[in-house]
């Protein structure tokens, strides 16, 4: 069972109100969601739209078509109308004009009454929400009371809980026990810099907003020295800034953690859309040869892991962390029943300011810690960065999830992936004879991929870039071209069953 | 006990470069400190920029980061943030600060971290050979710049007044008492505390040199009216004012681990995040 729903209007109209509700209604009511937000860079006016799907079985994607299209203004119907399915529905917001600025939680009591759900499920929602809830409860009763029930979903035993990658990271970074979130606002990276913020008196910790991207990081490398667990975010272009630091990481050995939401680029490119074509800057950003991390999860519960995994391996190596992710991740809403892996914790443990003297530098060093230029001591340094390097990767092979795979597991028929796009593919492989083979780990990079590869007799490459480049990322370590490419690259995350045709194409 | 602040690293400053005399002034004041009980030797930290001032960080004894061009006051901010019981001191030169960090400069002020920058200011990115900087007078001939510096120069100082600066002083690298003592007023000031050094580069823009004659003594100040007249004294540009050496202004404002409870709370108690 799937059932996919358009929220549209106008920004400043509520619509990601409607999609709260709903889904946290189906969430208790035992069914899967995931919404996707697609809006624009402005504040007031444009056009907005919340694509919402519902499944009694785990999805992380939407559909092309749809079913039900709740319209807040004109041009949510002209522009959505051509992807209603056959028997789709329209409702348009015209009754419920008297609802003044309650009309997104009339449009919400609708939908549920449409999708069969019970008028005590919505009233409950609408009270834990709202502190003076009775306007917004004869709102919300209109809308149910507007319509005909047109699905009978039936209550489901699922234990559901919603998050979005951006709150996950907070989940993440404080399982952790973060001490300090520097960063400057940038999208799609700001709404975890909110959600830390939010509380942050209580919760132990400061969120600092610095001048720009580059004293962000330099404030995280001088906190993170003092012996505070810090981390800073940021997306594409304020990782442009940051790459000075990143380097002077990798020389000075002061454990830095960053999160990288990226978006379509170059430039300011599609600012409020998605693209996964950061990857080459994660993996080489930042001048000289120097160790480092990337990881790039998939969904929220991988979100949470992931960024724990970061933090502690930053700590342990005296290394770079860089937690990959995107808008299509970082602002979509998951539901899922899963709980993520326990918390790597850790303590600070290394030498400190205030304990004793600790010197550490951008430039290449001696024993004491001050500068040299010897031509031995510069090359034993560099060796000793390689050499941390084999020891990174042997400890993420050891004790970290560097991939996953999904689907039939005796397929031959491989399906290369990371990121968002694996909520795409993991629902476009469902009856399909294919594998979906997950990688986490971007560096260092699995030799369970090129075992996998090998196996495999059609191997299909899925990614939202234009070159490939996890593609790229693969050939260069281990040799091989994978020649079936699905690319996508116009700032819209890919539909799964967009991508099964496409898949199905290329068996 | 007086603190070993000395390290085995040899120095490589120019022969009779004023540096040495900052950093004799730096350690006296550092040693000063610690001998009196006022401050641990291990609980200072120093962020160097780059240039022919930040090599202090080799050859003294004290904690610390060296750090990129244009980044030791964020960087210098962030171990405020990290521990804000440490003594942070932040060496910069004027191409450093107000060329490549002048971003960084304005809003220091703006945060009023409780640490202090000391500012070498000889008019010229002298590591790199001798280019102007932002406050090079006039006309200074260099090889970046072979039709000579068209702009005037800026006047930090003013700038440092404008943005709310909490203490500001400028001294001479030639006169280690003034400097000793500008420098330990600096350190015991809560806030971000601003210590211009006058310098002399002896290689490269050798004509801004030999400014001695022009400095003067004010007594410590902390009006804001008085401040502006005192700063508008030295126009970094031509050798007609006269130089006044001492606290430009002083004022008392919150510091940044004042303002944030989460900080306060890790002072109040001494301690550092760990045992938050």
């Amino acid at each position: 069972m799937r059932l996919n729903i358009i929220i549209g209007g106008k920004a400043g109209q509520g619509i990601n109100k409607v999609s709260n509700i709903v889904s946290n209604v189906l969430g208790k009511y035992g069914y899967f969601t995931f919404n996707y937000r697609d809006y624009q860079s402005l504040v007031r006016g444009g056009h907005n739209f919340n694509a919402l799907s519902i499944s009694d079985s785990p999805t992380e994607s939407n559909d092309t078509t749809i079913d039900i299209l709740a319209a807040l203004d004109d041009r949510s119907v002209k522009n959505h109308k051509q992807s209603l399915k056959k028997d789709g529905m329209i409702m348009t917001a015209e009754k419920f004009e008297n609802e003044g600025r309650n009309i997104n939680i009339a449009i919400a009591g609708a939908v549920l009454k449409i999708l069969g759900i019970p008028l005590i499920e919505l009233e409950n929602e609408i009270k834990s929400q709202f502190k003076k809830y009775e306007e917004a409860l004869v709102s919300a009763k209109k809308g149910f009371d507007s319509q005909k029930e047109k699905f009978s979903l039936k209550k489901l035993n699922n234990k559901i809980a919603i998050l979005s990658g951006s709150e996950a990271i907070v989940v993440g970074a404080r399982n952790s026990e973060i001490d300090l979130y520097i960063a400057y606002p940038m999208t799609p990276a700001t709404n975890a810099m909110h959600a830390i913020a939010n509380k942050q008196v209580e919760n132990n910790l400061m969120v600092f907003q610095a001048e720009n991207e580059i004293a962000a990081a330099s404030m995280a490398i001088g906190s993170s020295f003092a012996g505070a667990k810090t981390m800073t975010a940021t997306s594409g272009g304020g990782f442009d800034l940051m790459g000075e630091t990143l380097s002077l990481q990798g020389i000075s050995g002061i454990p830095l953690t960053v999160y990288l939401a990226s978006r379509p680029g170059p430039g300011t490119g599609v600012p409020t859309y998605t693209a996964q074509a950061d990857l080459d800057i994660a993996l080489r950003a930042g001048h000289g040869e120097f160790p480092r991390i990337v990881i790039a999860p998939g969904n929220p519960i991988e979100t949470i892991e992931k960024t724990s995994e970061a933090l502690f391996l930053a700590e342990k190596f005296k290394t770079l962390s860089i937690i990959l992710s995107d808008k299509h991740l970082s602002e979509s809403e998951f539901s899922s029943t899963e709980k993520p892996n326990k918390t790597p914790k850790f303590k600070i443990t290394r030498t400190l300011p205030g304990k004793d003297i600790v010197k550490n530098s951008s430039y290449e060093v001696d024993k004491y810690g001050n500068s040299t230029e010897d031509p031995v001591l510069t090359e034993k340094n560099a060796d000793k960065r390689t050499e941390k390097y084999n020891e990174i990767k042997k400890f993420v092979e050891k004790n970290f999830e560097m991939t996953k795979i999904h689907g039939k597991k005796n397929s031959k028929n491989l399906v290369i992936g990371w990121g968002s796009t694996s909520g795409a593919i993991k629902d476009a492989i469902k009856n399909l004879d294919a594998k979906f083979l997950q990688v986490l780990y971007c560096k260092p990079l699995s030799p369970q991929i090129k075992k996998e590869i090998k196996k495999a007799n059609k191997v299909i490459l899925v990614e939202c870039n234009i070159t490939g480049q996890l593609g790229r990322l693969i050939r260069e370590k281990t040799g091989i071209k994978i020649e079936n490419r699905l690319l996508k690259y116009n700032g819209r995350p890919f539909q799964s069953d967009e991508l099964k045709t496409l898949i199905k194409n290329k068996l | 006990m007086k603190p070993n602040l000395t390290t085995k690293s040899e120095v490589t400053w120019c022969p009779g470069c004023p540096n040495n005399m900052i950093l004799a002034a730096v350690r006296q004041s550092i040693s000063k400190l610690v001998e009196s009980g006022k401050n641990k030797h291990e609980d200072f930290a120093m962020t160097t920029d780059i240039g022919c001032h930040a090599k202090i960080f080799d050859y003294l004894n004290i904690s610390g980061i060296y750090c990129l061009h244009g980044r030791a006051i964020p960087t210098g901010i962030g171990i405020t943030l990290g521990n804000p019981n440490l003594k942070v001191l932040t060496f910069a030169g004027d191409g450093a600060a107000y060329a490549e960090g002048m971003a960084h400069f304005i809003h220091a002020f703006k945060y009023n971290a409780d640490m202090t920058l000391v500012l070498h200011d000889n008019q010229s990115f002298s590591l790199t050979t001798g280019q102007p900087t932002p406050t090079s007078q006039q006309g200074y001939i260099s090889k970046s710049e072979p039709l000579g510096v068209f702009d005037k120069p800026m006047n930090p100082i003013k700038l440092a007044l404008a943005a709310n600066a909490t203490f500001i002083a400028r001294t001479n690298a030639r006169d280690i008492p003034h400097m000793t003592s500008t420098l330990t007023k600096a350190i015991n000031h809560k806030g971000f505390s601003f210590v211009e050094i006058i310098q002399d580069c002896l290689i490269f823009n050798k004509d801004a040199n030999g400014k001695d004659e022009l400095m003067y003594k004010i007594k410590d100040n902390s009006d804001k009216k008085k401040a502006e007249k005192i700063a508008e004294e030295f126009d970094y540009n031509s050798k007609s004012g006269k130089i006044p050496l001492g606290i430009i202004y002083q004022s008392k404002e919150k510091s940044l681990a004042e303002k944030w409870p989460q900080l306060k709370k890790l002072t109040d108690k001494k301690t550092n995040w760990q045992n938050k």
